[in-house]
């Protein structure tokens, strides 16, 4: 070959290797990127005015005198498309009408009764207000204009009845002469569609906005308050804008989706002029405003994490991690100290470097499984403990898991202490373990503590080990550390997989996975720097 | 003082008189696994003096002088033959104890190697093991051990620092003065000086002049000249078999050994 | 300043001397058990998988459990055949594997032979924080980011599948064969490698002539840990793969669902009730797990200790 080509082929090579590793970056940057941005997002947003109340109901937070007035300007803005629904739906909801009517009919015959009238004139009158009721109610029924205008004049005509002045059956007239005002504009021909477009109206409404003014509180925390956040609002305001249907073109082939503007679907009635009056007036309306909500690290969750943040999910992910390094540190530098200190090598330490390794290849899933059959089932009762997965189970577990990591790091530690210290404090006289205790261990102290630190990042965020032997989804905060705990880890895999409520809440989604992984790669800079600092400090020697 | 003086009258006379030596060695051989560290070492060293120990690398005068205190037991699968007696005692025999011998033999080493703790806590360091907690009792040992060590003047204002801190030549006037501490009556010293420069070798070679007085000293060294300026007594070791053993100014003025001839005036090591 | 005013019996007192013997042996078997537990859990780990498992390999078929691709746990005859499992986690971890296996040695190559020291610095602790990051938040990227990515992009009826695992499986398998291939290659001398350049090879004629010949059991042991990373892993399986005990068919189609061991058994035991014929095929799956795993173990420790070898002759 000509050198020519080799040294191009040898340059090419070199981008190519070079490709490899700035493809790594791009990888982490694909992967943390969108979740630091969007999981970034559950702590820095626009929080609008039902945030702070939903603060001041869940957690109690905020000056309450500030939020009520302040919901009280946002409810003024509101006002007018609540009483817009309400005339609109006054005109189409006619079940409502006619069940009106009904009582109004009920109401007279039972007030009838009571006159002193002849037996002969309650009979005509009930007779007529029968009358006048079925035509109100063929009118309420009906969707033809002109049926609906010529039963409507029928009932108007007893307007100036004198006998139904000062009657409760004069509600019926007014009933007409309402409906009559309602209809005009509304083709009484979409009727039908009108009344399940506005419900699909109200029910965004609520989720944008709250329930309305004088609707009973809901049941669930969820449907308590409107958008919390002005990122939802702004998503919830395009499902009101846009009305979506889906298409089917024809047989074998996937639909697709097209949106009307939704002022489209309402054209010529009254609800045609709110969505503009909305979309221009939300931010009156919901009052965003930059909110750091730094209380999303300690604050409970309602169920789904729909409202609230990850702290119990932070509290039981410190708490395992903590527990297991309380168990497995000591193992660990007794083990590696004996390991470093003690060991020849025969077949016995062969066996135990063996199992060590075994230990670091045997999988997290195993580990699991091994956390149910031996300390859920086995070791638990032996104490007495109720057989169910808990802190303790999964602690243990997850200090056997990195009980290899540990034994690994402080060997390497301690044998990276110099042997000079070691022969100048024996030859002062200490004992073998006089010069271990006051000499080798705190100078291999950091470089323990940087595999402490690195065992406790892989322990926050194993999730496998602790499935079945203390992780729940959901559940109260411990009180023990008999009592299942949620995690960080089991969360994260919960809300992205197994919760459908938290699909509807992105933010919370990728705040559980971001909040696991800053932890983690917060230990992990801690670990990098005080292991450089470790060995500038060794190599001075 | 006065008492001083009397220990060392007394300690010259029993030089002069019997010459019952502190450090003698009979038949000694020392074996790392299969492999011979030495063979068949006869010599005493008599108290109160500076013995050299010379030759060339990898003669074994290294492991015959770790030998004295039993540092060589760190080492898997070593083995002593013979005698090594010290203060009258065979320090090879089962039942010696270790931690005794070693504070009464102490040891500074090629390089300094002070912990990684204050001045004050390296040199507080022997008379802890010993049970010494008393604050006056601890500051008193260790002023003693700098000023004998003449490292006093130097850190006397600030012992709390980090030893790590004092130059190389500071660093193994403090390893001297830990040694010291601990009140031994040998001082082992393992090429103190190798790794040190000029100026701060003349100050640990003036150390030593002075702490003859009260010490015996045994120094391995690979620096003849060394050994002829601060030694009373020389050994010259060759492939771990003690070639010769005599007073100083006659190993280097007068050998009586062909090899010995050779390695003092250069023509092998 | 006096010398030696204290003087102190070079030999030890009788009592001394028993005592010093009782803490020493008594101490070394103190701290010797405590190193033990290392093999005590490994000894516990295999006992009560196996108990857990054992009254299901004494009642159903091993031969149907290991040939079946039937894994219908749940029927009214139920059937555990875990050979679709099996091909499943084999799938992925192949796959995976062939695409960590190029960008990880060269990465290696290019950390070790190709640039300074400072750049150096500043890649390995990227490694570091990918091999990190833990799988749950992997699984996560699979499904939330990768999945809809994928399913957009490519018109994948699912964005859930073999591929999205493997790719995620690949970049978690990065890192360790990374580290242990680079550790292999630095620890090859320079003599050897100035010795190919002094015959006037290019960097690349005497990476892939020299140095990768030479460090290839510890490359290899690399790839091994990698692999053992890959199969064992439960998280991003069980989130990304889809979750369908299948055989891929045909074989290369990768935008199919898979179902591994690992997944099965994170994804089953929490419906099962303890004891059931249920519960006791997962085990065994376990117990299969592993089984191999342990295989996989032996061989990267044969590579390792043949790669400090080779590392210690040069």
């Amino acid at each position: 070959m000509r050198p020519g080509i080799r040294i191009a082929i040898d340059k090419i090579f070199t981008v190519v290797a070079g490709a490899s590793v700035v493809c790594l970056c791009l990888v982490l940057v694909a992967v943390l990127g969108p979740m630091l941005w969007r999981g970034g997002s559950a702590v820095v947003f626009k929080g609008t005015v039902e945030f702070r109340q939903m603060q001041l109901v869940l957690f109690g937070r905020g000056d309450e005198d500030k939020i009520v007035a302040e919901s009280k300007q946002a409810q003024i803005a509101r006002a007018k498309i609540y009483s817009t629904i309400e005339r609109f739906k006054g005109g189409i909801d006619s079940g409502n009408l006619i069940e009106k009517a009904r009582q109004i009919y009920r109401q007279f015959g039972n007030d009838l009764r009571q006159t002193n009238m002849s037996a002969e004139d309650v009979a005509e009158l009930r007779s007529v207000t029968r009358q006048i009721r079925d035509r109100l109610e063929s009118a309420f029924a009906s969707s033809n204009t002109a049926e609906v205008n010529e039963s409507l004049a029928y009932v108007l005509n007893f307007k100036d009845d004198p006998r139904f002045k000062n009657t409760s059956a004069a509600g019926l007239i007014g009933l007409a002469e309402q409906y009559s005002k309602d209809i005009q504009g509304i083709n009484l021909a979409e009727r039908q569609r009108y009344y399940q477009e506005i419900r699909q109206v109200e029910d965004i409404l609520v989720e944008l906005l709250g329930p309305a003014p004088g609707a009973a509180t809901p049941a669930l925390m969820m449907n308590r308050f409107g958008a919390t956040r002005w990122d939802l609002a702004q998503k919830l305001l395009g499902r009101l804008l846009w009305y979506e249907e889906w298409i089917k073109q024809g047989p074998e082939q996937p639909m697709i989706r097209r949106l009307t503007p939704r002022s489209q679907r309402f054209a010529g009635t009254e609800i045609e002029g709110l969505f503009t009056y909305i979309q221009q007036n939300l931010p009156e309306m919901l009052r965003p405003r930059p909110t750091f909500y730094w209380q999303y690290f300690i604050d409970d969750s309602t169920p789904g994490h729909y409202f609230g943040g990850v702290g119990p999910e932070i509290l039981g992910t410190l708490l395992l991690t903590v527990l297991a390094m309380l168990f497995v540190v000591p193992f660990g530098v007794i083990s590696a100290a004996y390991l470093v200190e003690c060991a020849s090598d025969n077949f016995v330490m062969r066996i135990i470097r063996m199992s060590i390794n075994t230990l670091a290849g045997v999988p997290s899933i195993i580990f699991g499984l091994f956390g149910l059959a031996f300390f859920v089932l086995f070791f638990l009762p032996i104490f007495g403990a109720p057989s169910k997965g808990c802190i303790l189970a999964a602690s243990m577990t997850l200090a056997v898991l990195t009980l290899p990591v540990m034994i690994r790091a402080s060997e390497e530690a301690i044998r990276a202490v110099p042997q000079t210290y070691k022969e100048a404090s024996l030859a002062l006289g200490a004992s073998r373990f006089h010069t271990f205790v006051k000499v080798t261990l705190p100078a291999a102290l950091p470089g323990i503590l940087t595999g402490v630190i690195l065992s406790l990042s892989r322990v926050a965020g194993e999730t496998a080990p602790v499935l079945f032997t203390g992780a729940v989804a959901l559940g109260p905060v411990p009180k023990s550390i008999f009592d299942p705990t949620r995690t960080l880890s089991y969360g994260s895999y919960d809300m992205a997989v197994g919760d459908k409520l938290a699909a509807m809440v992105p933010h919370n989604q990728f705040g559980m996975v971001v909040t696991l992984v800053l932890l983690i790669l917060c230990l992990n800079t801690v670990a990098i720097i005080l292991r450089s600092r470790v060995f500038k400090k060794l190599a001075g020697h | 003082m006065k008492e001083n003086m009397r220990d060392k009258t007394t300690q010259n006379e029993g030089t002069a008189q019997c010459a019952c030596p502190i450090i003698s060695s009979n038949d000694f051989s020392f074996y790392y696994g299969t492999t011979m560290g030495v063979k068949n070492i006869t010599m005493n060293i008599n108290p109160c003096s500076v013995t050299a120990i010379i030759g060339p690398s990898g003669c074994g005068k290294s492991t015959f002088l770790r030998s004295i205190n039993r540092m060589n037991d760190l080492i898997p699968g070593v083995r002593a033959e013979g005698k090594l007696v010290v203060d009258g005692q065979d320090i090879y025999d089962k039942r010696v104890n270790l931690v005794n011998l070693r504070q009464q033999v102490g040891m500074v080493f090629q390089k300094p190697n002070p912990f990684p703790k204050s001045i004050f806590d390296n040199v507080a360091y022997g008379p802890r093991l010993q049970g010494i907690t008393n604050r006056t009792a601890l500051d008193e040992i260790i002023e003693q051990s700098l000023k004998a060590s003449a490292l006093w003047e130097e850190v006397k204002d600030n012992l709390r620092k980090s030893a790590l801190a004092l130059s190389g030549g500071q660093q193994q006037r403090l390893c001297i003065a830990r040694a010291l501490a601990t009140k031994p009556r040998v001082l082992l010293m393992d090429e103190p000086c190798s790794a040190l420069d000029p100026l701060a070798t003349g100050k640990i070679e003036d150390l030593i002049s002075q702490l003859k007085d009260n010490y015996t000293i045994v120094i391995v060294t690979h620096n003849m000249q060394q050994a002829a300026r601060v030694s009373e007594m020389t050994a010259f070791f060759c492939l771990g078999e003690l070639i010769e053993y005599d007073v100083t100014s006659k190993i280097f003025e007068n050998p009586s050994n062909k090899k010995t001839e050779d390695y003092i005036t250069g023509r092998f090591g | 300043m006096p010398a030696a005013d204290s003087h102190r019996p070079l030999v030890l007192t009788p009592t001394e001397d028993i005592r010093g013997f009782l803490t020493l042996h008594l101490g070394r078997a103190a701290l010797f058990l405590v190193t033990c537990t290392s093999v005590l859990a490994v000894f516990l780990i295999f006992l009560f998988v196996i108990r857990e498992a054992l009254p299901f390999l004494a009642k159903f078929s091993i031969k149907e459990f290991l040939t079946s691709t039937a894994w219908y746990p749940e029927a009214v005859t139920p059937k555990f055949g875990t050979l679709a499992l099996l091909v499943g986690s084999g799938y992925v971890t192949v796959v995976s594997i062939i695409f960590a296996v190029p960008v990880g040695i060269l990465a290696a190559v290019f950390l070790s032979d190709i640039v300074s020291m400072k750049i150096r610095n500043i890649i390995k602790p990227i490694i570091e924080i990918l091999a990190a990051i833990p799988s749950v938040a992997y699984g996560f990227f699979a499904v939330m980011v990768l999945a809809p990515w994928m399913q957009q992009k490519f018109g994948f009826s699912t964005g859930t599948n073999a591929l999205n695992a493997s790719l995620v499986l690949a970049v978690m398998a990065l890192p360790t064969i990374i580290s242990v291939s680079e550790d292999s290659i630095s620890a090859i001398g320079r003599e050897l490698r100035e010795a190919s350049y002094g015959c006037g090879a290019t960097r690349m004629e005497t990476i892939f002539k020299v140095v990768i010949p030479a460090a290839h059991s510890g490359i290899i042991a690399g790839i091994v840990l990698g692999m053992m990373r890959a199969i064992g892993e439960t998280m991003v399986v069980w989130m990304a793969s889809g979750n369908a005990a299948q055989i891929p068919s045909p074989w290369w189609d990768l935008s199919q669902s898979v179902r591994t061991l690992t997944a099965t058994i994170a994804g089953d035991m929490g419906e099962t009730e303890k004891g059931s014929p249920h519960y006791r095929a997962l085990f065994a799956a376990g117990l299969l797990l592993l089984v191999i795993t342990l295989c996989l173990n032996m061989v990267s420790e044969y590579f390792l200790i043949r790669a400090k070898k080779a590392g210690g002759k040069h």
